[in-house]
């Protein structure tokens, strides 16, 4: 008797809200009590965390969605922002030290940021030139492994050239801006943090504007959806296809740069980032680029709460077996998938 | 496979056993006098060899299932940790046999196999890569925070398989479960079981229409790579006598993919033949270039990346094409004459 | 001549599909392509709008020679493809199809009047303005696909078996529409296997057979030639 209520109540509830809603709810839900338990720092970690998640994983998802290439060097993108916000903010920090009354105190971190995505959206165009359409020209069967591969090989070349070229040590800066950390509904928050979310949804809204209501992004998303009948709309690919993959890079390096106070630059340092990044667009259904931002926010609560509940160390192990989880159960994400063929069927 | 010239004489009869080309046998008895020929007799060059070896037999077990099934178990060494850890624990703590623990370690690695070839089943290739990857992510994790059993990042002590301090009687182990390694997945590959994995890897659909069932096939291939890398793990533990979880990263299971999809993927023997040039390379680099540390990374990379674009087939096509055919002509030219003949070899 | 194709070879890796492929279509034209399954009459489509490398031979569009340009550039031109498969954006709607068709024109105006054109044209389509394209039926998607072919203005409409999987009725509103627009001056060379129906509303007819043109006459002509009615009528 008591499973026809369970059913009928469960039957109710998932007739009337989709597996998208209930997961934002339960997340929201799950975000207030951990707050209410152990205070406001944990709102505030998630927020500044999936903030940063989600620029890295919308440009995952475009990656995916548009360019069909797992990429699994998108991390290494997020090493070059931090590579490039280091010795971009580092001169210019040390001028601001003996020049304090200088206007670069303010516009320092955001000229930082800016050279951080143009580096990125350079190394993506590179990327795509050198790489990815020399494959497209020369073989179009087995793409998405061969890409995926590729991304791979990628990846070794750019963690260990940041090495050779670089060093290994760490690379950090004390902090973006010096003053009194601010402080909102009882928490502190540093200035960097603030900043660094600000920068987040700032990008996002400009990213959300541009995919939704400029020609070129209404171009990218024809390309997603279906190559041929973009090309046959008169839309030139090979361009979308370039500028995708720049946007995706230089959303990287944004996030780079922008954590530079938490994460110092070191070759591997975009690999923590490129799991997250990932286990967002599974969770969120691949090619899906707003979903990816809610989803974001997802894990970087749990995360939260797998550090502060469980201990730091075991916040790669949870996220893990959810994505395995999901890819078992639900492959196409909460959100739905946009690119085509999931599943083998 | 030319049936009409039936093996015979016992010299055929062992190449077909062993599953070796002539050329392959000459390449294996070199291998294993060279202990004895200078400068290969120093102690460090063995060790070198061994090292090679090890790369050797992984790269023949996952070309198994990358290059004959078109799945890449992107967890491999994290599988590979499974059993090197499982025949350290139990030699250290239950007092187990050597040899038995290894297989025992193999054993695991099976089931793990099991487990991943399971939840894989529904997806497509690069899912299925994902899947593996996050599963290795999940052991590697939990490897390091169960330090009560494995001692974590401190690393783990396991009792070396023989009582001597000489590399090269396990150099001779390790070749000996290299050519077996090869045997068997060779021998697989002619039988029906082989013919099914290659039309499981090249259109499932297809497949599953010719009455192949995909499902027992593939767990079928996941088990035997993965048993074949806890076997390999435990040797690894009992050679090396000192485990880290380190050796369970992603940048092993990469070096493995590099070298595999280098000597060419689907040949089985590419990889495994390409591991000892690709080594001793490696190596000397490492100790000649000191002070560019991670050059040789970044050579695997460029290498990787090269060879999937502009050279699919890796070296296994390479000589088969190039060597191959040259052998066949200069065969015919010193059996035949200068009239060439039609013989083929 | 608005169209010329002359000993076009195209195919597909080391497949050849077409050989010494020759066609012509003139301004105003009604033309057919028919022939057997495989023959090569999308892969002829496909390779005139750009979307297939032609491995030899000439296309010349409006005295333009245009074999090789990448698809977009093609478009561009003035040539429209209506693909057997559609192409449609599955996540966007009917007005944002259209409205992507109309991707190469930059005049506000100019896109408002076309808009108005293929909804007067499909009023089906206009009903359903703000519905996804991947929800909507076989025939609604021909439509929309044929509606997304006509917002740029092209001088050829290419389509490709505007029938296929749509039930009689349907088949019978596609051509109708077809019908209006030769009349309204536009150039349409459509492959089809409804062959009767085809020869029936057609100018000129080509006939395609393992990728070499073994007919070319009038409609009518062909509509009564014998080997024609063997093969594809069974009589």
């Amino acid at each position: 008797m008591s499973q026809e209520l369970k059913n009928g109540l469960w039957a109710k509830i998932t007739r009337n809200m989709s597996l998208a809603n209930i997961s934002i709810i339960a997340t929201i839900l799950v975000a207030v009590l951990a707050t209410l338990d152990r205070g406001g720092y944990m709102l505030v970690n998630t927020l500044v965390e999936g903030g940063m998640i989600a620029l890295m994983s919308m440009g995952l998802a475009l990656t995916l969605g548009v360019l069909n290439i797992p990429m699994f060097a998108h991390g290494e993108f997020f090493m070059i922002g931090t590579l490039v916000g280091y010795y971009v903010f580092t001169p210019l920090s040390s001028y601001m030290t003996s020049h304090p009354e200088s206007y670069l105190v303010f516009w320092g971190p955001i000229i930082t940021i800016l050279a951080a995505a143009v580096a990125g959206a350079i190394a993506g165009v590179i990327v795509e030139l050198f790489i990815f359409r020399q494959l497209r020209k020369r073989s179009r069967e087995n793409w998405v492994m061969n890409s995926f591969l590729l991304t791979v090989g990628l990846s070794v070349v750019l963690i260990n050239g940041h090495q050779l070229f670089f060093g290994a040590d760490f690379k950090g800066i004390v902090g973006y801006y010096h003053g009194s950390p601010l402080t909102i509904l009882g928490v502190y928050i540093s200035r960097d943090r603030c900043f660094a979310s600000i920068v987040a949804v700032l990008v996002v809204a400009l990213f959300w504007y541009f995919i939704t209501h400029t020609r070129i992004g209404r171009a990218i998303r024809s390309v997603s959806q279906d190559e041929t009948g973009a090309l046959m709309v008169g839309i030139p690919i090979n361009a979308i296809l370039m500028l995708t993959m720049a946007l995706s890079c230089a959303l990287a390096a944004v996030a780079g740069a922008g954590l530079l106070f938490m994460y110092p630059s070191y070759p591997t340092v975009g690999l923590m980032p490129l799991y997250m990044a990932w286990f967002v667009v599974i969770l969120a259904g691949l090619g899906n680029v707003m979903g990816a931002v809610m989803c974001s926010f997802m894990v970087a609560l749990l995360r939260v709460l797998t550090i502060t509940y469980i201990g730091s160390g075991w916040d790669l192990v949870f996220p893990s077996i959810l994505i395995i989880l999901i890819l078992i159960f639900k492959p196409s994400g909460i959100f739905g998938t946009e690119v085509r063929g999931v599943l083998d069927k | 496979m030319n049936n009409t010239t039936r093996a015979n004489n016992p010299f055929d009869k062992f190449l077909d056993l062993t599953c070796l080309t002539p050329f392959g046998l000459l390449t294996i008895l070199i291998l294993a006098v060279l202990p004895f020929v200078p400068p290969f007799n120093h102690e460090y060059l063995i060790r070198w060899l061994i090292s090679a070896a090890l790369m050797a037999c992984l790269a023949i077990a996952f070309d198994f299932t990358a290059g004959l099934i078109n799945i890449v178990n992107f967890g491999y060494c994290a599988i590979m940790g499974l059993g090197a850890y499982t025949s350290a624990i139990m030699v250290s703590r239950l007092g187990c046999n050597i040899w038995l623990s290894m297989l025992i370690g193999g054993l695991l690695a099976a089931m793990a196999g099991v487990v991943i070839g399971v939840i894989t089943l529904r997806l497509r290739g690069i899912f299925a890569a994902c899947l593996a990857w996050f599963f290795g992510l999940a052991l590697m994790g939990t490897t390091i925070k169960l330090v009560w059993l494995t001692r974590g990042p401190m690393g783990l002590e396991a009792k070396r398989l023989m009582d001597t301090q000489s590399n090269v009687p396990y150099y001779y182990v390790i070749l000996l479960m290299m050519v077996a390694i090869y045997a068997i997945c060779r021998w697989v590959t002619r039988t029906k079981m082989g013919v099914a994995f290659k039309a499981i890897g090249q259109n499932m659909e297809a497949a599953r229409t010719s009455g192949i069932n995909p499902v027992l096939y593939r767990l079928a291939n996941f088990v035997l790579s993965c048993t074949i890398a806890g076997v390999v793990g435990g040797f690894y533990a009992h050679y090396y006598g000192i485990l880290t979880p380190d050796m369970m990263k992603t940048a092993k299971t990469v070096e493995v993919l590099a070298v595999a999809y280098i000597g060419g993927r689907g040949s089985l023997w590419g990889g495994a033949a390409i591991a000892f040039p690709l080594t001793f390379a490696m190596e000397l680099l490492r100790s000649s270039l000191s002070n560019l540390p991670g050059i040789n990374l970044v050579i695997y990379g460029i290498l990787l990346v090269t060879v999937m674009i502009y050279y699919p087939g890796g070296f296994a096509e390479f000589f088969d094409s190039h060597i191959r055919k040259t052998k066949g002509k200069v065969m015919g030219y010193i059996l035949n004459g200068a009239s060439g003949g039609n013989n083929t070899i | 001549m608005l169209l010329e194709v002359k000993n076009l070879n195209a195919g597909y890796g080391y497949l050849q599909i077409l050989r010494d492929v020759t066609l012509n279509v003139d301004t105003g034209e009604y033309v057919c392509l028919v022939g057997p399954n495989g023959a090569g009459k999308s892969t002829t489509l496909k390779t005139i709008a750009g979307l297939l490398r032609p491995q030899s031979g000439e296309i010349v569009f409006q005295g333009e020679s245009i074999g090789g340009l990448p698809g977009n550039k093609v478009m561009k031109k003035g040539i429209s493809l209506v693909s057997e498969a559609m192409n449609l954006f599955v996540n966007m709607t009917v007005k944002e199809n259209l409205a992507m068709g109309a991707y190469t024109i930059h005049d506000k105006k100019k896109k408002k009047d076309r808009l108005d054109f293929v909804f007067d044209l499909f009023p089906r389509l206009a009903e359903r303005s703000d519905q996804l394209a991947g929800t909507m039926s076989g025939g609604e998607r021909k439509m929309l696909a044929i509606g997304r072919g006509l917002m740029a203005n092209p001088s050829l409409l290419l389509v490709d078996e505007p029938s296929f999987g749509l039930a009689p009725l349907l088949t019978e509103s596609v051509f109708e529409s077809l019908d209006v627009l030769v009349k309204k001056g536009l150039t349409i060379l459509l492959v089809e296997q409804n062959v009767t129906k085809t020869l029936a509303v057609t100018d000129r007819g080509y006939v395609l057979e393992n990728g070499r043109i073994e007919l070319s006459d009038k409609s009518s002509e062909l509509a009564n030639n014998p080997h024609v009615r063997k093969v594809f009528l069974g009589v």
